[in-house]
């Protein structure tokens, strides 16, 4: 037993033990794994939102009507697309490169005919 | 929302830590009650007769349904998704207690040494020469990250207070306010099945943090109750939150395997979905204390879950075999309770294995499309 003067260690934060893989891809289990952090954090966010709103209500007299009818006019409304436009551009950049990869690939077969190209891409 | 009683011991949450543990909790009850189910409908409809089409026959086993359904992309979706909610309801609960842990170790100490106003007090015995099972440290059983057993640091109860909260948000809240659900579920049974029988020494197995010996401590308070458990920073835990609750239970760090009470001390022998976490061999030898520890006249009561009828049920209720760190609970599939406690000394006529339906709601089940506890009885 060390005295209770010694510094407290915290206990660890991964079990011990074989995470398993669930998808042929490894990758998919870390995305799956990432996303429902996000949605979580979603959550955590989405509740402070709601508690700032109602002491709002509650201390400053701001109403929930006067949210919910809150109009973004001139610059906050510029403020708003252009924050929206960043979000879009940094949620969809690992599909953009994964079409860049998939027809630089293609591109790639076709120039050696010897090789089986790469199947079509879906959309993008 | 997990309705939770918040005594002496459980660390504190801010505003952003709570929120986290609800959204986890109502992801897990999401998760069992709306996408669960869809695997028995997914196996049902597509993959079992697309095999049959294919073969001439149905899956024959267990292990040809996870052939099959280890690979259907709806079942991989929702597997990822449960093992994540696993790793989250930890991390929900971590966060606080590292937060807070000097403090806590500080009050576990006081609480522990605290009398209780007009009773005896509980007791903690601990051994730190006890040998903890290969069935524990082998992998940190439900991916509790450090296991229950593991010391961090002097006087640690991490184990215990992560513990506690981690396991009402696995099934969200249906554990009740004091985790209280599988203990008041014997009790009912005995209330019912023994309406006679007022135990006045109560031994609870594997007790983790006494979370239903408190139970059992409220329900007989002539009785005494003792708690054994293999781990250090579980019992501590478990001592203080009694202590906090206000209820006298005696822990003590043992393997349930070989106890140090001498031959006949109780008239009750109980344990709570513990078997399951033992090994096959362990199991036997469990079910030999049992019966060695019994007075005449006195009663074994071990709580366990179902493992399944149909093979696409044993292999959903498999799934925390391989996902969820339940390491060497697969042997429990098919295995015959009755047939073990013969095993282990039991006459035929002293044993019998009930069945007991609970009232849980879709967002508890988490594997079965039908659930049931099973109750391994033993009558010295």
């Amino acid at each position: 037993m060390s005295s209770p003067a010694d510094p407290v260690k915290p206990p660890p934060t991964r079990p011990k033990g074989h995470r398993p893989v669930v998808f042929d891809d490894p990758a998919i289990d870390q995305l799956h794994a990432a996303y429902v952090t996000l949605a979580t954090e979603l959550a955590v966010a989405f509740e402070r939102i709601d508690t700032l709103e109602r002491l709002l209500e509650r201390h400053a007299g701001v109403t929930r009507e006067e949210i919910e009818g809150f109009e973004a006019d001139g610059a906050v409304a510029e403020s708003r697309a252009t924050r929206r436009a960043d979000l879009a551009q940094r949620l969809l950049r690992p599909f953009r490169e994964f079409r860049e990869d998939q027809i630089a690939r293609a591109e790639h077969a076709r120039s050696e005919p010897g090789r089986a190209p790469d199947e079509p891409s879906h959309g993008s | 929302m997990t309705q939770f009683k918040q005594h002496g011991m459980l660390p504190a949450t801010t505003h952003d830590e709570a929120s986290r543990q609800e959204f986890v909790s109502a992801l897990r009850g999401h998760l069992s009650g709306r996408l669960m189910p869809g695997n028995y409908r997914v196996f049902h409809e597509r993959v079992e007769p697309a095999f049959k089409a294919r073969t001439g026959r149905n899956p024959e086993s267990e292990h040809e349904v996870r052939e099959l359904m280890t690979r259907n992309p709806f079942y991989q979706f929702w597997s990822a998704m449960q093992r994540r909610s696993q790793e989250m309801l930890w991390e929900s609960v971590i966060d606080p207690t590292e937060r807070q842990l000097p403090a806590l170790i500080d009050k576990a100490r006081k609480l522990g040494a605290r009398p209780l106003p007009g009773k005896r007090k509980g007791t903690l015995r601990l051994d730190p020469k006890l040998e903890v099972p290969r069935y524990h440290t082998a992998a940190d059983i439900h991916l509790q990250p450090g296991g229950y057993h593991t010391d961090f640091t002097a006087d640690d109860i991490a184990a215990g207070a992560i513990y506690d909260k981690g396991i009402n948000l696995y099934m969200g809240g249906g554990l009740g306010e004091e985790n209280n659900l599988t203990g008041d579920t014997l009790v009912a049974y005995i209330r019912k099945a023994h309406p006679d029988f007022a135990p006045r020494s109560i031994l609870d197995m594997g007790c983790a943090i006494g979370n239903s010996s408190v139970v059992w401590a409220r329900e007989f308070p002539k009785a005494r109750v003792h708690g054994l458990d293999v781990g250090a920073p579980i019992l501590r835990y478990a001592h203080a939150r009694a202590q906090a609750l206000g209820v006298a239970v005696d822990f003590s760090q043992q393997n349930a395997e070989h106890t140090d009470f001498p031959d006949g001390s109780f008239d009750l022998v109980v344990s709570h979905i513990v078997l399951h976490e033992t090994s096959k061999s362990a199991l036997v030898r469990v079910l030999a204390e049992s019966r060695r520890l019994l007075r005449p006249g006195g009663l074994m009561l071990h709580l366990e879950i179902p493992r399944g009828r149909t093979h696409m049920q044993k292999f959903m209720f498999n799934w925390e075999a391989y996902n969820n760190n339940e390491t060497f609970s697969r042997y429990m599939t098919d295995l015959d309770l009755g047939g073990e406690a013969l095993k282990a000394g039991f006459a035929p006529d002293q044993v019998r294995v009930d069945q007991f339906t609970p009232e849980l709601d879709d967002t508890q089940k988490n594997y079965g499309d039908e659930f049931f506890w099973n109750i391994l009885v033993g009558r010295r």
